[in-house]
């Protein structure tokens, strides 16, 4: 092994995550140094400083900026640059969400910005990592702030539940994960992704991946290892839900096509089996589930679960269309997910209840958040114009020209189902007469997300061609690699 | 003079979007419009129906018959990635369907004037649900068709959910478990939740049937592409023989669900008879006539063959159809159940129509979609007249309305002779052409049929004695008639289309059958030519 020579690394590909880095401590700093200072202040100061960092990597997408770092184990390219953009973007909307909700947190306000900036720049380094020891470390790094994220009301009893399921079930799936490691180390000799993308196929390989999808299977919640969601959604703060439920998952699967695509692509045969069953379970177990439930947070939850079970679908299909219809169905997840977490929290404010009760009549109370709210909800469920419809037929179509029928009417039967719940929802918030007639206003901070969630779910639906083009562009690297 | 003509072109150029851009657009300038300013809201919706109604008359008479085709064609690249273009166009069969949908929005806004509660939302999701049944009309492309259609199911859960009715039986129910699941199968006793719930699942349920045929045509024609244009030049053999008729099965029942072919209705009295009056005439007017539209457009369209192996299938459902629903329609007890049943069993003459496959029978059926449209708009029209006056949809308890709303109660009568289709009237021409088209073919089916006509009479008959005849309850002395020009012009409009056009149907025999020939051609595999000489004489 060579010595590590500053010299010869382009930190340039770097600097996304150094600036990152600085931006948290800065945050961290002000907060420290100057106890009395508005905490809003810092809310605005890291999305400003998010933005800059998302233009910088628009800049890198547009030219198209590519490299390895460490030898490989960090790679910028396109899919890694559209996962960072990704998360950047959930994040900016959830500090966006933040800025009133935190105050109902008693201690620790300037604290909670840093702790979103670190798990960021982990997110970050998961969308870039490239072999597997940097896999397994930026999975931990992103998972450190959650654990405090997530207890950070910590006068509520649900909230510390939440926080200990998360956190054991956490450390189970990295043993799971570093446990998987080891088995494929063991059987090939190496760590980097593409060196073992040209092993031949063996046991321990196989045996190994399946764990380490095992532990990717807790991250992004799909069944049968799901268990800890409902709960720690429920009790987490409202904003960190939403940002548990979005960003983590994206660089997530960031990870499992770099894993399961690019470098044991090849192997599909021996893993395609595995994805059809956990794709069928949790669309199946989590529309099904979502439908006696009696708390918001909870049933989007569940709805979330469901909608992973859909974009395994794309995963199943291991084609080029699939990626593509991956990275759109996140797109579209995230925008309405989190304006209808933004809702979520809008009325909760008010409330102090997650209840679906408490949505009662929101029609007559706010009409802009009843419309929203529909159209969030809408667009999760798959109704056209909205970007939720277009996603899911774009991962069926994909699903069909590599003829995996019982995924497709699986997903079908299950649209069906998921419009049932959806549907009870806005049977509450329109046909339901509110107990409390009183009209809700809104912050501005948390009507902008609305408004940036309205119109990103409305632009995926009505012209999506630029975000298709965009997810194309993104999966440049499965060109070769993958068929279409 | 050159500027006039630029003007003409440019309208006709882009007349398909007027129409369907219009209604979009109406509804999304109401967003912006205060719930407090209520003549407004109504001066919008009327404003942007309006345009389309104009717009749609336009294109019936600008239609070139002897052309045929696909005309006023559209045509913008939406996601080139997938093969989706946003391509509109009409032809024959989609003209009279484009028009009754203008007119019926048109009227279901003037029908709808005394709306107090949430007047906005009500005016934006019907709008939008005009619009996509346009929508579904006027798509060339595969994806906008299935896009417009599953567009139109939801605005009707919440019209029918927020705006809608309860029955009787399920007001004076005591059972405290009445919204429970347990009363999922009790059909008279359902609230208005129930119904818009029970609609959607089905219809949503129906489209994803459709929608796995669709995304099947798509992968294995082998041209990945949406276009209905280029997919109806792939010869069926791309498919294989078996996957053909998977296919055709696939988008058959898919869309017959929402048309609806017994046995899959049940659905839809409910959903009638809960929804208020203008989504009634929406619902029965036009929405279940995209069933129809999209077999003949993807099935017939793309798969002649099939079709003619697979047709024989309606022909015996639609049995079921007419008998089923004629003879429950004379049991019901409420107006709208009356009606709503009767549309079930009208619908079954469209697919006799259909199954026929010949040039006269698919001409009626047409144009008895655009016939019935029409006349079952009337009756809802004046059935949610009936209500808003006497908050009741009980036939037994109400009689002897003549007295009190003589305008109403003579529409009334126009109405029904239309919905058994008297001559004069515009039913009378689709219905003959159905029975002498399908006489040939299926002529054990068409003496049910028009046995069927005569049931029809009797139900519609009885109804018509017991809500506006007889004795007059006291109760109702404070019932009004429609006597504000807001409240007759759409009836007016209404009675005047289908009485103008059952005397001088011509023009729209004309257009119809030069969208119906080439297809019939295909079907039966005939030179273009020769048919038309063949079958001039016939009509």
């Amino acid at each position: 092994m060579t010595p590590l020579n500053l010299a010869d690394i382009d930190l340039s590909l770097l600097a996304p995550e150094l600036w990152m880095t600085l931006l948290a401590c800065v945050v961290l700093s002000i907060d420290f140094a100057f106890p009395k200072v508005n905490k809003r202040s810092l809310a605005y100061l890291s999305m400003a400083g998010m933005g800059l960092i998302s233009l910088q990597l628009v800049y890198y997408f547009a030219s198209a900026k590519s490299g390895l770092l460490f030898n490989g184990m960090f790679a910028l390219d396109a899919l890694a640059i559209f996962f960072k953009l990704f998360v950047l973007l959930a994040t900016i909307l959830i500090v966006l969400s933040s800025v009133d909700y935190i105050n109902k947190i008693k201690f620790f306000r300037g604290e909670y910005y840093f702790l979103l900036l670190f798990t960021v720049l982990g997110m970050m380094f998961m969308a870039s990592a490239n072999d597997l020891l940097s896999i397994y470390i930026t999975l931990e790094f992103s998972t450190f702030g959650f654990y405090i994220l997530v207890t950070y009301l910590r006068e509520d009893p649900r909230s510390n539940e939440a926080g200990i399921k998360f956190f054991i079930l956490g450390v189970l799936t990295s043993a799971l994960i570093i446990y998987g490691i080891s088995l494929i180390y063991g059987a090939t000799g190496t760590i980097l992704l593409s060196h073992l993308a040209q092993m031949k196929p063996s046991v321990g390989v196989i045996i190994g991946l399946m764990f380490v999808f095992i532990g990717l299977g807790y991250k992004i919640g799909a069944v049968p290892f799901h268990a800890w969601i409902p709960d720690v959604y429920e009790g987490a703060p409202t904003p960190v839900t939403s940002f548990l439920s979005i960003a983590p998952k994206g660089a997530a699967f960031a990870i499992i096509l770099r894993v399961i695509l690019l470098t044991f692509g090849g192997m599909r045969s021996d893993w395609t089996w595995f994805i059809v069953g956990l794709s069928a379970l949790s669309m199946t177990y989590g529309n099904i589930v979502a439908i006696a439930q009696k708390n918001m947070k909870r049933l989007l939850a569940y709805s979330g679960i469901a909608q992973i079970g859909n974009i395994l679908i794309g995963l199943a299909a291991g084609t080029r269309m699939g990626v593509d219809s991956i990275l759109f169905y996140l797109l579209a997840y995230l925008f309405a997910n989190i304006g209808a977490f933004a809702v979520v929290i809008i009325v909760s404010n008010l409330t102090a209840k997650d209840d679906i009760e408490t949505l009662a009549g929101l029609n007559r109370r706010s009409p802009f958040l009843a419309f929203s709210l529909l159209i969030f909800l809408l667009s999760l469920a798959g109704v056209p114009p909205l970007g939720g419809f277009i996603a899911k037929l774009y991962i069926f179509t994909a699903a069909v020209n590599q003829n995996l029928f019982f995924l497709v009417i699986v997903g079908l039967i299950n649209v069906v189902i998921s419009m049932y719940y959806y549907l009870v929802v806005v049977k509450k918030i329109y046909i339901s007469e509110p107990t409390d007639p009183t009209p809700i206003s809104v912050s501005p901070a948390l009507q902008a997300v609305v408004y940036i969630s309205l119109i990103g779910v409305l632009a995926l639906g009505i012209y999506p061609k630029p975000f298709i083009d965009w997810s194309v562009s993104a999966t440049g690297i499965f060109a070769n690699l993958l068929p279409r | 003079m050159s500027g006039e003509r630029n003007k003409e072109e440019l309208m006709t150029q882009y007349l398909l979007s007027i129409i369907l851009f219009s209604l979009f657009f109406g509804g999304t300038v109401l967003m912006f419009i205060p719930n407090s300013r209520p003549m407004l809201v109504r001066g919008v919706a009327v404003g942007a129906s309006s345009i389309s109604l104009l717009a749609s008359f336009y294109l019936l008479y600008a239609f070139d018959y002897q052309q045929g085709g696909f005309q006023f064609v559209e045509r913008y690249q939406w996601a080139p990635n997938i093969g989706i273009s946003f391509y509109l166009g009409v032809d024959g069969i989609a003209v009279p369907l484009v028009l009754a949908s203008s007119i019926l929005i048109f009227a279901g806004i003037f029908v709808s004037w005394h709306i107090q509660d949430r007047t906005k939302e009500f005016y934006i999701f019907l709008l939008i649900l005009a619009a996509a049944t346009v929508g579904v009309y006027v798509s060339l492309d595969l994806f906008f068709l299935y896009f417009f259609y599953e567009m139109s199911v939801i605005p009707m859960y919440l019209l029918i959910g927020v705006w809608g009715s309860h029955t009787k039986n399920y007001l004076e129910s005591k059972d405290p478990n009445k919204d429970s699941p347990r009363f999922f199968f009790n059909f008279t006793a359902n609230s208005k939740e129930y119904a818009a719930m029970k609609l959607v699942l089905f219809l949503s349920a129906g489209a994803m049937v459709a929608l796995l045929g669709i995304l099947l045509i798509y992968s294995r024609s082998g041209i990945y592409s949406f276009d209905l244009i280029a997919l109806s030049k792939v010869p069926e053999g791309q498919y294989g023989k078996m996957l053909v008729s998977v296919i055709w099965l696939l988008v058959f029942f898919g869309f017959a669900s929402i048309a609806p072919l017994w046995p899959m209705h049940s659905w839809s009295p409910v959903g009638h008879a809960s929804a208020p009056a203008a989504t009634s005439m929406l619902h029965a007017g036009v929405l279940m006539k995209l069933g129809h539209f999209s077999i003949i457009r993807v099935a017939f369209f793309l798969f002649p063959e099939a079709t003619r192996e697979w047709m024989p299938l309606a022909a015996l459902l639609c049995i079921g159809s007419i008998v089923y629903g004629g003879l429950v329609a004379l049991f019901q007890r409420d107006t709208k159940y009356v009606i709503g049943y009767s549309s079930s069993s009208h619908m079954g003459y469209i697919f006799l129509g259909m199954a026929a496959l010949n040039t006269i029978s698919l001409t009626g059926a047409v144009l008895y979609m655009f016939a019935h449209a029409l006349a079952t708009g009337l009756l809802f029209a004046m059935a949610g007249w009936v209500y808003d006056q006497t908050h009741t949809r009980d036939i037994p308890s109400l009689g002897g309305l003549s007295k009190k709303m003589p305008f109403v109660t003579g529409a009334f009568i126009v109405a029904v002779a239309a919905s058994f289709g008297l001559p004069l009237t515009v039913n009378f021409v689709g219905e003959l052409m159905i029975v002498v088209g399908s006489w040939e073919v299926y002529p054990k089916t068409t003496i049910i049929a028009v046995l069927g006509i005569c049931v029809t009479l009797c139900y519609l008959f009885l109804m018509m004695r017991g809500v506006f005849f007889g004795e007059m309850k006291a109760a109702y002395a404070h019932v009004r008639d429609a006597t504000p020009w807001h409240d007759r012009l759409p009836l007016i409009l209404m009675l005047a289309c289908s009485l103008y056009y059952g005397i001088f149907p011509s023009r729209f025999i004309h257009v119809i059958r030069s969208g119906v020939i080439p297809l019939i051609d295909r079907i039966h595999k005939i030179a273009p030519l020769l048919s038309q000489a063949g079958q001039a004489g016939g009509f």
